[in-house]
C-alpha cells in the first residue's frame, strides 16, 4: 500500500464524515422529506385558503392585498349557496356511509359463512371489482344505463314492470348519486369487514354456539363487539373519503339539475372557475376544511384507534 | 310426561334445522343478487364497447351480437386518448415511486423510534387525507401558475403524492411494527449500519406491504379527476379528464365512451385482483393487518 496523497485523504475523510452524518442522523433524514411534503400539503393550503378568503382580489403580495374581513364568508352563505351545499353533502355522506356499512357487513358475514373455500374466494374477488371503476367511469355507466331514452334500466322498468320509470338523473339525482357511490364503494367496507370477521377467534364463536345462542344474537353480542375497532376504522376512512367525493357527481350531473346535487366540492369548484369568485370559493373551502377535520377528529377521539398506537 | 319432555326438544331441533336452511337460502339469494348487481353494469359497459356504434344503444338491446374491436381501434387512433392514457401511466407511476421513497423511510422511523407526540404526528399525517382535494387544489392552482407548473406532469405528480402519502406512512408503519426488531439487531451485531439493516433486512421483509400499498396508491391516483380538471388543460391531461371531456361533448359517441371507460377499468381490476390478499391491510390504513 502506498501512502495516500493529501487530496485522497481529505476525500476519504470527507466521505467518511458524510457517511457518519448520514448514519448518526438517520431518523432525521428519513423523516425530513415526509415532514416537508406534509407541511406543504396541509398547513400551506389551509393557511393560503384562509388568506384568500379574507382578501378581495387574489394577489401574491400580502402588502398589496385588500383585506375585507368576513365579507367573502357572508357572500358565500347568502348568495353562494354554501349552506345548501353543506346540507346536500351531509345527506350524501351519511346515507352512503350507512348503506355501504350495512351492505358491506351483510356481504362479509354471508361470504364468511359460505362453506366451499373456492366459492369464498370467488365472491371475494368478484365483490371488489366495482372499486376498479373510477368515479368518472362510473358516471359514464350511470349515464349509459339510466338515460331515459337509451338506458337499459328505465327500459326494463317500463317494459317488464307495471311502473313507469322515473327519470333518474333529473327527478332523483341525489338518490342516484348515493346509489352509484354505494355500488362503487361497498367493496371497501366488505373487504375490511371480511378481514375483521376472519380475525374473530374460532373459540369465541364456538363458545357462543355451544350456549345455543341464535345466529343473530351471536353477531350482536359476541362478533360485532369483538370487531368494533375494525368497524369504526373502516367507517372513519370511508367517512373521510366520502367528503372528498367529486368525480362521480361532476361526471353525472355537474351538480345539477339546478343545484340538486351541488356538493360543497362542486360549489367551491364553480365559485372558483365558473363565477371567478376566488374569495368566496376560498371562504367555503375554509369552512369545509374545518368542518371535515372537526368531524374526523371527533370520531377519532371516540374510536381511539385501538391497537394502532401504544 | 317423558314424551312431553322430548317433544319440545325435537320441535326446537326441527325449528333450528329449518332456520339453518333458511339462513343458507337467504345467504345464497343475497350473494347471487349482489353478484348480479356487481356484474351487470360492468358487463353492460364492456358489451357496449364491443358493439358497432350503430348497434350500441338500440332498444330492445341486442343481447346477441358479433363483438368487434372497432371502437378500441378508433380509440387507439385518437392521439388525445393515447396521450392521456400515457400521461396517466407516467404521472401516476412516478408519483407512486416518489411517495414510496418519501413515505416508507418515514414509516420506518415512526415504527422504530420514540417520537415525541407520536399520536399527534400520526393524526396530523392522516389529516392530509381529511383535507378535501378541492380545498387543497385552490392554492396550488394559483401557485402553480406563478411557478410555471400549471399543466405540467411534474405538478400533477406532486398532487398525486399528496393523495397517497398518509396512506403509505400509515400502512407501512403497521407493517414495520409487525416485523420483529430482533431481525435488524442481528444484522447490527454482524456489523451492519442502521441504514444497511433497513435496506437489506427490513425492506425485503416488508415487501408484501410495499407491493400492496404501491398498487392501492396507484389506484387512488389513477381514478382522480379533480386535479386534472383544475391543474391541466392540454399537456398533462390524465385519462380521467379525457373521459370526462368525452361525456361533456355535445353528441356523445356512446360506444367509444364505453371503450375508453373499459380501457381505464381493466388495468385497475387486474391490480386489485393481484393484491387481493393484502387489500384489507392497505385500505384500512394498516389497522387490519392480517386475515
Amino acid at each position: 500500500m502506498s501512502t495516500p496523497t493529501q487530496t485522497e485523504t481529505t476525500n476519504t475523510e470527507g466521505l467518511a464524515r458524510v457517511r457518519d452524518l448520514w448514519n448518526d442522523y438517520l431518523p432525521y433524514w428519513f423523516m425530513a422529506p415526509m415532514v416537508l411534503v406534509m407541511v406543504s400539503i396541509t398547513f400551506f393550503p389551509g393557511a393560503y385558503d384562509l388568506y384568500l378568503s379574507l382578501i378581495a382580489e387574489p394577489t401574491l403580495n400580502v402588502f398589496a392585498a385588500e383585506f375585507v374581513g368576513l365579507e367573502n364568508y357572508r357572500t358565500a352563505f347568502t348568495r353562494g349557496g354554501a349552506f345548501h351545499s353543506f346540507v346536500i353533502t351531509v345527506t350524501v355522506v351519511v346515507s352512503a356511509l350507512l348503506l355501504e356499512s350495512v351492505l358491506g357487513f351483510f356481504l362479509a358475514a354471508f361470504v364468511a359463512g359460505v362453506e366451499s373455500t373456492r366459492m369464498k374466494s370467488f365472491y371475494r374477488v368478484l365483490f371488489i371489482l366495482p372499486m376498479a371503476v373510477a368515479p368518472v367511469s362510473l358516471a359514464t355507466i350511470g349515464r349509459l344505463m339510466l338515460n331515459t331514452e337509451i338506458g337499459i334500466i328505465p327500459y326494463v322498468i317500463n317494459t317488464a314492470t307495471p311502473f313507469t320509470s322515473p327519470a333518474f338523473l333529473s327527478d332523483l339525482p341525489l338518490l342516484t348519486v348515493i346509489l352509484l357511490d354505494t355500488w362503487n364503494w361497498t367493496p371497501f367496507m366488505f373487504i375490511i369487514f371480511y378481514a375483521g370477521l376472519s380475525s374473530v377467534p374460532d373459540t369465541l364463536v364456538e363458545a357462543s354456539r355451544v350456549d345455543g345462542a341464535p345466529l343473530w344474537r351471536r353477531y350482536v353480542h359476541v362478533i360485532i363487539p369483538y370487531m368494533k375497532p375494525v368497524v369504526f376504522v373502516a367507517a372513519l376512512i370511508r367517512l373521510i373519503d366520502l367528503f372528498r367525493t367529486f368525480g362521480v357527481v361532476y361526471g353525472l350531473t355537474q351538480g345539477g339539475p339546478g343545484t340538486a346535487t351541488q356538493l360543497v366540492s362542486i360549489n367551491i369548484y364553480e365559485q372558483m372557475f365558473i363565477n371567478n369568485q376566488v374569495g368566496v370559493a376560498a371562504a367555503i373551502a375554509v369552512v369545509y376544511l374545518v368542518f371535515v377535520i372537526a368531524i374526523a377528529n371527533i370520531v377519532i377521539a371516540k374510536v381511539g384507534f385501538e391497537g394502532v398506537w401504544d | 310426561m317423558a314424551t312431553q319432555d322430548v317433544e319440545p326438544g325435537s320441535a326446537q331441533r326441527l325449528d333450528k334445522d329449518t332456520r339453518e336452511t333458511l339462513v343458507t337460502v337467504v345467504r345464497h339469494a343475497f350473494l347471487l343478487s349482489w353478484s348480479f348487481v356487481v356484474l351487470f353494469p360492468l358487463y353492460w359497459l364492456a358489451s357496449m364497447s364491443l358493439k358497432p356504434p350503430g348497434q350500441a344503444n338500440s332498444l330492445p338491446p341486442d343481447w346477441i351480437f358479433l363483438p368487434t374491436v372497432y371502437n378500441y381501434i378508433q380509440l387507439a387512433q385518437q392521439s388525445d386518448f393515447v396521450g392521456a392514457f400515457v400521461n396517466s401511466l407516467v404521472m401516476v407511476g412516478a408519483s407512486v415511486v416518489l411517495v414510496l421513497l418519501i413515505g416508507v423511510p418515514a414509516a420506518y422511523v415512526l415504527s422504530r423510534y420514540d417520537i415525541p407526540m407520536e399520536r399527534d404526528v400520526l393524526v396530523w399525517i392522516l389529516s392530509s387525507r381529511m383535507l378535501p382535494p378541492i380545498a387543497v387544489v385552490l392554492p396550488f392552482f394559483i401557485i402553480f401558475r406563478e411557478l410555471n407548473l400549471f399543466d405540467t406532469r411534474i405538478g400533477m405528480v406532486l398532487m398525486y403524492i399528496s393523495i397517497n402519502l398518509s396512506l403509505v406512512v400509515w400502512v407501512m408503519k403497521a407493517f414495520f411494527d409487525g416485523i420483529p426488531e430482533t431481525l435488524e439487531e442481528a444484522a447490527r451485531v454482524d456489523g451492519a449500519t442502521q441504514f444497511q439493516g433497513f435496506r437489506k433486512v427490513i425492506l425485503p421483509a416488508a415487501k408484501p406491504g410495499i407491493f400492496s400499498v404501491a398498487i392501492i396508491s396507484f389506484i387512488f391516483a389513477w381514478i382522480e379527476l379533480l386535479f386534472g380538471l383544475v391543474l391541466t388543460s392540454f399537456e398533462a391531461v390524465p385519462v380521467t379528464l379525457f373521459v370526462y371531456s368525452f361525456i361533456g361533448s355535445r353528441s356523445i359517441e356512446w360506444s367509444m365512451l364505453a371503450a375508453a371507460s373499459t380501457a381505464m377499468i381493466i388495468p385497475v381490476a387486474i391490480f386489485l385482483i393481484a393484491v387481493n390478499k393484502y387489500l384489507a391491510a392497505g385500505l384500512s390504513f394498516g389497522v387490519v393487518i392480517k386475515e
